[in-house]
């Protein structure tokens, strides 16, 4: 027997990837999931591949006079799924700058010089999901911001400690993602995402976008911050060298390519 | 109401006259002729749809009234034009949606006659289609729906039509999309001459 958290409705059939959407909150007027199953994450010097299915899911109410839904957090509280990707290399080949004090080099060798460099990036939400804004409009016609994702980099490795993260609630990475064409600065280029395959399912009641991609790379990312502990103070700086931090628009990149599905919750909440 | 009066203006119009000679010669660069004769000035084409439906992939919009209103005219004998209205009435759609509004965007939009493999097509661009779908489960409400592309159809002479369908925009390699997806046209529109060549086409 399967068993959901009290908060989820057992939905139906193809209905059931809606489980966690608040259907019957007020003001919710569609379900959404978009899983993200590749693409990359250009942190500064660092890429990372999207290796692992990120999930994004929740509800949305209508658009506004200016085509931007709400959106509204999951019922099990994982709006955005806290999806761990290995980050090549890990921290291996970090040298703290010649002139470091000998402090700084001595924790440099002891974090990163050893069997257990591996490291994972975390994407997660820096915001309420109420601060996530779609566009469905400017996605179908590839121009515009189609969704804004206020997130934060979670950098885990056992040396890191568990705060260990690039932007904050106070300083997120703010994600203008769109299927149109980007504008960034210099030493970035214009890249293209795309509005995606349509496909109606379930006699008209679940709407499928496949081959979606969302991208941006006109955003900015501050300085790490929590990692190592109550030595942040000097392992901060040693990943801000490593990464490339703070790294201003022009030096970061975020694709996500996507299948999207969508439903009304009239739909939702009669499966 | 204002675009009700309209869209009865021209479905009487079209009622009224008879088919004048709109087509092209078979030309690299075919040119309008009414009753064979090139056309001098402008023209005003109306026409109305014998049938016509949008097919998004898995759902079907039609309209009981789809009209156009073309103002043609040549230019270094190539036949040239816009769409200055395109009227959609009773519109319906398959399965769960209900069509609560449809309108072309963004008009005027450019048409031209071209040739290709020894027949004539009307091709028109920046064609801008919104459907607004609604239905408490009708996953497509809530967001407009905006068809847009290039559409190519071929000009029969002998019935005095310009029929679009899937064949027609692979002749011309143009397509009709919503988002990435491709959008099924089919209409038949009869094509009419309004203004200048309306006596010749009762006489004909």
């Amino acid at each position: 027997m399967l068993c959901l958290p009290a908060a989820a409705l057992a939905h139906s059939g193809e209905f059931a990837k809606f489980n966690y959407c608040p259907s019957t909150t007020t003001g919710v007027a569609h379900c959404l999931i978009s899983v993200t199953n590749s693409g990359e994450i250009i942190l500064g010097k660092k890429t990372t591949p999207i290796v692992n299915p990120v999930t994004l899911q929740g509800g949305y109410s209508e658009e506004n006079s200016e085509n931007f839904s709400t959106f509204y957090a999951a019922t099990n509280g994982i709006t955005l799924s806290k999806t761990k990707e290995p980050v090549p290399g890990g921290l291996l080949g970090i040298v703290p700058p010649e002139s470091s004090p000998p402090l700084v080099k001595l924790l440099s060798k002891f974090f990163f010089e050893n069997e257990l460099t591996g490291i994972n990036a975390v994407l997660e939400l820096a915001k309420p999901a109420s601060e996530i804004k779609l566009s469905n409009l400017n996605l179908e016609l590839e121009e515009g911001i189609a969704l804004k994702l206020p997130v934060k980099v979670h950098l885990e490795n056992p040396f890191l400690g568990s705060s260990c993260y690039v932007g904050s609630s106070t300083s997120p990475l703010i994600w203008n993602l769109t299927t149109g064409v980007t504008n960034p600065l210099a030493p970035n280029k214009a890249i293209s995402g795309k509005a995606g395959f349509v496909e109606i399912k379930e006699k008209f009641e679940i709407v499928q976008l496949n081959e979606n991609s969302l991208v941006e790379n006109a955003w900015s990312a501050p300085a790490a911050s929590g990692c190592g502990g109550v030595l942040s103070f000097l392992v901060d700086p040693i990943i801000d060298t490593e990464i490339g931090l703070p790294a201003t628009d022009g030096n970061n990149t975020a694709i996500l390519n996507n299948t999207i599905d969508s439903a009304t919750v009239g739909s939702v909440n009669a499966h | 109401m204002k675009s009700t009066r309209h869209i009865a203006v021209l479905a009487l119009a079209v009622v009224a006259l008879a088919s004048a000679a709109m087509a092209s010669a078979a030309s690299a660069a075919p040119a309008w002729k009414f009753n064979g004769t090139e056309l001098a000035g402008s023209e005003t084409i109306v026409g109305a749809a014998i049938s016509s439906k949008l097919t998004i992939p898995g759902a079907t919009t039609e309209c009981a009234h789809f009209l156009y209103n073309m103002k043609i005219s040549n230019s270094a004998g190539t036949g040239k034009g816009e769409i200055t209205e395109l009227p959609l009435f009773e519109c319906t759609a398959s399965g769960s949606c209900t069509v609560e509004s449809i309108a072309a965007e963004k008009l005027n939009w450019p048409t031209h006659l071209t040739t290709i493999a020894g027949k004539d097509y009307l091709i028109i661009e920046n064609i801008r289609v919104g459907i607004k779908y609604s239905g408490s489960l009708c996953a497509l409400s809530g967001t407009l729906t905006v068809v847009k592309g290039t559409a190519g159809g071929l000009i029969e002479n002998e019935t005095q039509t310009a029929k679009f369908n899937k064949t027609t925009f692979t002749a011309t390699g143009t397509s009709l999309k919503v988002g990435s997806s491709s959008v099924e046209w089919e209409g038949l529109f009869p094509t009419e001459g309004f203004e200048t060549h309306r006596e010749q086409a009762i006489e004909g």
